[in-house]
């Protein structure tokens, strides 16, 4: 369509154009009203169809903010709680829940992480379209092992994934989660500071959009179940 | 801004009524959330009830079930999730403040031997000249 009408001198209507717009003088004036009236009908049902065909997902979420158009995360590989790889393959099929966090952490991990076992076990088997990931930032102390223990602990569906810098930090800004080490009173127990919202990626493996803080059990299973319910 | 002031639940009327007043401050509700296997640290909560006529500050607390304990404090700012280390915490005169998850919380590194749902464990809050024992119940969540 585009090529079609670069190809014509910009001031000269195109023949579609001149059909729509000219009446046909021997025509009675009922059938040109009723052309005007198809005429008029098929525009905006193409209009209503390309809108329909080309927005995004109607879904509204009250716990968080879907982006208007979903963004694509560049390929990207962390090491799952198993040591196996964790790609953008892992994040096909359906929705993922990322979780940034870190497992030396007892106060809000535990808590989040109790509060998705409960949003994972009141959407019954629409959890079966739902991963939930623990994204450690903090690979230094969050081996395969320990992430396993961790977040086995909270639900065996549960998955953490983590990397060595700088896959970490790209990954983590591509997410849009930022994250700073804070020392401690020793070495070994710094902590992390870390983006408290929870990432909706969808079965595409794209971010679909953010929850953010406070996270509430019952506005969770809402707006994930009608994401679920209402597919990609 | 370390010395972070906690919010007054509710006021005991205790003056209103007629009975004696409790003397001294005391915790209550205390609970400790079981920490997955190997985890280094879990956290506990309580509540504080200071029936005196004077702030009670709380800077410190000891246990003998864990390695070290310190009082932490989780905020969110700007989306972030952050601990606060090295809390102080106030209750004002005839009021409660509440250690729950997501806020005022007491860190216990190192348990000294296995727990399990059920179990109890001692801590002790230092108050200025005040110590404030309190158990905490070990719970999944």
């Amino acid at each position: 369509m585009g090529a079609h009408y670069a190809a014509a001198p910009a001031d000269a209507p195109t023949k579609d154009h001149r059909r729509i717009l000219t009446v046909p003088s021997a025509s009675s004036p009922n059938k040109t009203a009723l052309t005007v009236f198809l005429a008029a009908l098929a525009l905006i049902g193409g209009v209503l169809a390309a809108v329909y065909m080309t927005a995004p997902k109607t879904t509204v979420i009250e716990s968080g903010t879907l982006l208007q158009q979903p963004r694509a995360l560049p390929a990207f590989q962390l090491v799952d709680e198993t040591g196996a790889a964790f790609t953008n393959a892992q994040l096909q099929g359906r929705w993922t829940l990322i979780f940034p966090g870190f497992t030396y952490c007892p106060d809000i991990c535990p808590t989040t992480l109790g509060l998705l076992k409960t949003v994972q076990s009141q959407l019954g088997a629409r959890a079966d379209a739902l991963q939930v990931l623990l994204f450690s930032v903090d690979p230094e102390r969050d081996t395969p092992a320990v992430m396993q223990r961790y977040v086995h602990f909270f639900s065996p569906a549960f998955k953490g994934a983590t990397a060595p810098e700088p896959a970490l930090r790209e990954f983590a800004q591509a997410l849009g989660v930022a994250y700073a080490k804070v020392p401690g009173a020793t070495e070994q127990s710094y902590t992390m500071d870390h983006s408290a919202a929870l990432v909706l990626i969808n079965p595409r493996g794209e971010i679909a959009g953010y929850f953010t803080p406070p996270h509430r059990v019952e506005a969770l299973v809402k707006d994930l179940g009608a994401l679920i319910e209402n597919g990609a | 801004m370390n010395r972070a002031r906690l919010a007054i639940l509710s006021l005991v009327a205790l003056a209103a009524c007629g009975r004696t007043p409790p003397a001294a401050p005391s915790a209550v509700d205390g609970w400790l959330r079981l920490a997955p296997p190997g985890a280094n640290a879990s956290a506990g909560y309580l509540r504080l009830r200071n029936p005196t006529a004077q702030t009670l500050r709380c800077d410190r607390v000891v246990s003998t079930d864990f390695g070290a304990a310190e009082l932490h404090r989780s905020v969110i700012e700007d989306g972030r999730s952050r601990m606060l280390r090295d809390q102080v915490i106030e209750v004002p005169p005839h009021g409660e403040a509440e250690l729950a998850p997501g806020g005022y919380h007491l860190m216990l590194f190192r348990p000294q031997r296995d727990l399990a749902e059920g179990d109890t464990v001692q801590v002790t809050l230092h108050c200025g000249e005040r110590t404030v024992d309190a158990v905490l119940g070990v719970r999944k969540a």
